[in-house]
């Protein structure tokens, strides 16, 4: 095993709360699954009960994605800042790895390791809890819930969010690594500050608010940038509104996301470039600050 | 022979205040160098620049390397332990065993485990169930498991009884110390480590005051303690720092003239602990 090896494995012997908390939420949906009330209501129309499992895919890495995103931000945070807290920062840096080693491997939890586990939770309690359904309410339900062309969509949506968001929330990513890297305490007020205060100030000495649209824009602007016009249509097929698609049975996935758009927009390469600078940054700022 | 250490000019600055102040020194291969001086002196800042820690200015090579910039290739060769330093609450010692021996290709892990098993701690405890003295028996373990060319010390055994430290300084002795190997060590308790020494640092002030071996310190100063009435004609040999003691003064000199001062009273080598304090109150005095 290499040193990026070693140092990812170290991570999850660090942060047990990456697998924990997308088990426990794959253990409390099966719950869930297995002895929640069954609306029968939900299963009245035929175009419905074939849009379910598109429905409950979605569903489920909705709910997976929202505890990830905040756990990675957390973790994002946190990763360069808790050894210089506790002080053991001067233990990792006896050893032979850079400090871009560091920081590349933090990065790399960050934007796969972590992605995958939660992907993987996903799947697990999507595909467990489609199996107790089935069972449970065969009767409404039949094998709609068995769906491999949804389910390989959803697979393949998934691969792409998460490429698509490490690329786009860069600069965010950037960004929290400095803090972590620099802040002696604080990082979260830290993260948050300074760029409210560039916005306000901006609002208030220059009176344009150019800053504000463009950290807005990245924070709120990623389901456009990665994602084509199509996907509002694609979000009423699963509730049936649509005739085309629930009559198909089987709304496509491929037609919502736009990887052409996403990788020939500057805006996607401009946030990369401003992403890399930060933490590149971060590796110098980890150089530096060793001591508390 | 080549310097394992070489500093020269070495300055560090913190905003208006000078931590190290064009600082010149050499350590040799096969020495065991006390770095010695008041809190606040620069040792640590001095340290810390050895081991790649710290930017600085002037020309610092350690192992032939420049630390600043290759830390992570002197790490391979050079372990340190400083004092500040505590392994993390999560680790626990099987752990640290297993990626300090998956990152670091001089560690062997075998002797970290008979270092451990001796001073009776097992595996699968973490760091957050250990006392102190226990956490930093594991660091001292891992670190005298790598096959180091130099070995950095940094008040190692701060919270350790007495009975571990003697354990602690016979090991680095007896099992480490070999003449393929460098130690840098400071400590607030010279006396313990006197007898290891093999040369002296003296720092104040961000200034080397003293840089000697121990086989020189017998030969550039000598302690005389003096009855009263010869105090005058002792002073008049320039000591350059004087203190009381059970009823006589002890007045230390260097380059002394020892048939005159043999005359005076008796005359002793002063261990490194009083000559430390003679070299600084003159220099406080200054």
């Amino acid at each position: 095993m290499n040193t990026y090896a070693w140092l990812v494995k170290r991570e999850f012997w660090e942060n047990r709360a990456i697998w924990i908390i997308p088990a426990a939420m794959v253990v409390l949906l099966t719950l869930a699954s297995l002895f929640g009330t069954i609306e029968a209501t939900l299963f009245d129309s035929a175009a419905r009960t074939r849009s379910m499992a598109g429905m409950m895919f979605v569903a489920f890495g909705a709910l997976f994605f929202a505890p990830m995103s905040i756990y990675s931000y957390w973790y994002l945070l946190d990763c360069l800042y808790t050894d210089r807290r506790d002080r053991s920062v001067l233990f990792w840096k006896s050893l032979p790895i850079s400090d871009t080693a560091t920081v590349l491997s933090k990065l790399f939890v960050a934007l796969v390791a972590i992605p995958l586990v939660y992907f993987a939770a996903a799947d697990a309690a999507s595909l467990l809890a489609a199996f107790v359904l089935s069972v449970r309410a065969h009767a409404a339900l039949g094998n709609a819930l068995w769906r491999l062309d949804v389910w390989l969509q959803m697979q393949a949506v998934w691969l792409y969010v998460i490429v698509t968001t490490a690329i786009w929330y860069l600069p965010v990513t950037g960004w929290l690594l400095v803090i972590s890297a620099w802040a002696r305490r604080a990082v979260m007020l830290w993260s948050v500050l300074p760029p409210l205060a560039v916005i306000l100030a901006e609002r208030l000495f220059i009176g344009t608010h150019s800053c504000l649209s463009a950290i807005g824009d990245r924070l709120i602007g990623y389901t456009s940038a990665a994602f084509s016009a199509h996907a509002s249509e694609w979000a009423d097929s699963w509730s049936g509104n649509q005739p085309d698609a629930a009559s198909s049975g089987a709304p496509s996935a491929w037609r919502i996301l736009d990887p052409w758009g996403f990788l020939s927009s500057p805006s996607t390469w401009i946030g990369a470039l401003v992403g890399a600078a930060l933490i590149a940054a971060a590796v110098q700022l980890r150089k530096r600050r060793a001591d508390q | 022979m080549s310097s394992l250490i070489q500093a020269r000019g070495l300055s560090k600055k913190f905003g208006s205040q000078v931590a190290l102040d064009h600082v010149a020194f050499d350590v040799q291969p096969g020495r065991i160098v006390g770095l010695i001086g008041p809190n606040g002196a620069g040792k640590t800042t001095a340290l810390r620049a050895v081991l790649g820690l710290t930017s600085y200015e002037g020309e610092l090579r350690v192992l032939g390397r420049e630390p600043f910039q290759e830390r992570a290739q002197l790490m391979g060769e050079a372990s340190f332990i400083a004092d500040v330093a505590v392994l993390p609450a999560w680790l626990s010692v099987d752990h640290a065993i297993e990626f300090v021996g998956g990152v670091h290709p001089r560690f062997r892990a075998s002797r970290a485990r008979a270092l451990l098993a001796n001073a009776g701690i097992t595996g699968r405890r973490r760091m957050s169930e250990l006392s102190k003295g226990m956490k930093t028996m594991v660091h001292l373990a891992l670190t005298m498991a790598i096959d180091a060319r130099l070995l950095v010390l940094d008040e190692p055994t701060l919270g350790l009884d007495i009975l571990a430290r003697r354990g602690f300084y016979d090991a680095l002795v007896n099992d480490y110390m070999d003449d393929t190997r460098t130690i840098l060590i400071t400590t607030h308790q010279v006396e313990e480590v006197e007898n290891l020494l093999t040369d002296v640092l003296f720092i104040d002030q961000g200034r080397i005051v003293l840089d000697c071996s121990m086989d020189d310190i017998a030969a550039r100063y000598a302690a005389v303690a003096v009855a009263d009435d010869a105090l005058a004609a002792a002073r008049a040999e320039r000591p350059f720092h004087e203190r009381p003691m059970l009823g006589k003064r002890i007045l230390y000199f260097e380059r002394p003239n020892l048939e005159r001062l043999a005359a005076l009273g008796q005359v002793s080598t002063p261990s490194v602990a009083d000559l430390f304090v003679a070299k600084l109150s003159r220099a406080g005095s200054a």
